[in-house]
């Protein structure tokens, strides 16, 4: 896959985050003010926002679950780094289905009161696997630019 | 055209389905963003059982079931939100919007700002609790739905594929 294509993904998984963080930048860009209430109609149509998941910083709130903000950080973290490495071998599924294991061991925990929804847990849960996910949505990029006979 | 919907019936059903699941509170807690990825590989786990067929999976497969399942489940998603607000009165963005009051109050905007955006969102809100309907609130919904549905549709596709070639090698 090539460079334009990688930057082009990272610029938009970049843009994705940043939307999650809004609520943070409203008092620097007022403006951003007007998307806001768009911004989080669009997200909560990907995460249930359960106020008490959220990441709060200085009263100000992330729009998506911690859980949530943790893959996409994973994903932002993975495709950066796949802008200077490229994908050779992830023929098998190994990798995304050891890496969401944490994440559903957690979710299962939790869900059962075992213990209480912790954010740092589900943040770093959540990394693991938004990290492995974004190596296969890459690879699956590659592989349909080269069935199309682009590298 | 019959083969052509049988082709495409596991992402419809699927999307259905999903479409259900979006807007039960319980269900969307814990599937969060991964419930239409999960149902896009969903269908094509069901279409792989459905035809027999465990012969490697083309990722631009993955990219059209997803797509389907994601369309499929933002259409009927909406369609479920619209009539039980319709009937109800009153949906997420009516109970959440003493609190988005409460989170606009705290930023350090102009006042003017402030309002233009309270007084858009407080229109939607009573149109719903009036009628249970507001066509804004409707086309956004709409909107929101189909665009990240279909995204993350894709997305479970594109993986889903993946896993399930991975795991058809190992048979």
């Amino acid at each position: 896959m090539n460079l334009k294509i990688r930057i082009t993904l990272f610029l938009l998984i970049t843009f994705w985050v940043f939307g999650i963080f809004v609520e943070f930048f409203i008092p620097a860009q007022n403006y951003l003010v007007y998307i806001f209430p768009f911004l989080e109609g669009i997200y909560s149509t990907v995460c249930h926002q359960q106020p008490e998941k959220l990441i709060e910083i200085n009263g100000h709130h992330t729009l998506v679950c911690t859980r949530c903000t943790g893959i996409y950080f994973g994903g932002l973290f993975s495709s950066f780094i796949l802008l200077f490495v490229s994908i050779k071998n992830l023929n098998n599924a190994n990798l995304i289905l050891v890496a969401s294991i944490p994440m559903l061991i957690d979710v299962a925990l939790y869900s059962s009161g075992l213990y209480d929804y912790n954010r740092n847990i589900a943040f770093i849960t959540g990394l693991f696997f938004g990290s492995a996910g974004i190596a296969y949505i890459y690879n699956g990029f590659k592989i349909l630019r080269e069935r199309d006979g682009k590298s | 055209m019959g083969n052509l919907n049988k082709k495409y019936i596991s992402p419809i059903v699927v999307g259905l389905g999903a479409g259900v699941l979006i807007i039960v509170p319980v269900i969307k807690g814990l599937g969060c963003c991964l419930l239409i990825p999960g149902a896009a590989i969903i269908s094509l786990i069901l279409e792989q059982k459905a035809s027999n067929d465990y012969s490697k999976l083309e990722i631009k497969k993955g990219v059209i079931f997803g797509l389907i399942t994601g369309v499929t489940a933002a259409i009927f998603g909406t369609a479920f939100d619209f009539i039980i607000t319709l009937i109800t009165h009153t949906n997420d963005l009516v109970v959440a919007f003493p609190q988005f009051l409460e989170t606009l109050d705290n930023f350090p905007i102009d006042d003017a700002m402030r309002q233009e955006v309270i007084s858009l969102l407080r229109e939607v809100v009573e149109s719903i609790k009036n009628y249970g309907f507001s066509p804004l609130y409707t086309l956004s919904v709409l909107f929101n739905n189909l665009f990240s549905n279909s995204i993350f549709g894709m997305l479970g596709g594109i993986i889903g594929v993946q896993i399930l070639n991975s795991q058809n090698q190992k048979r």
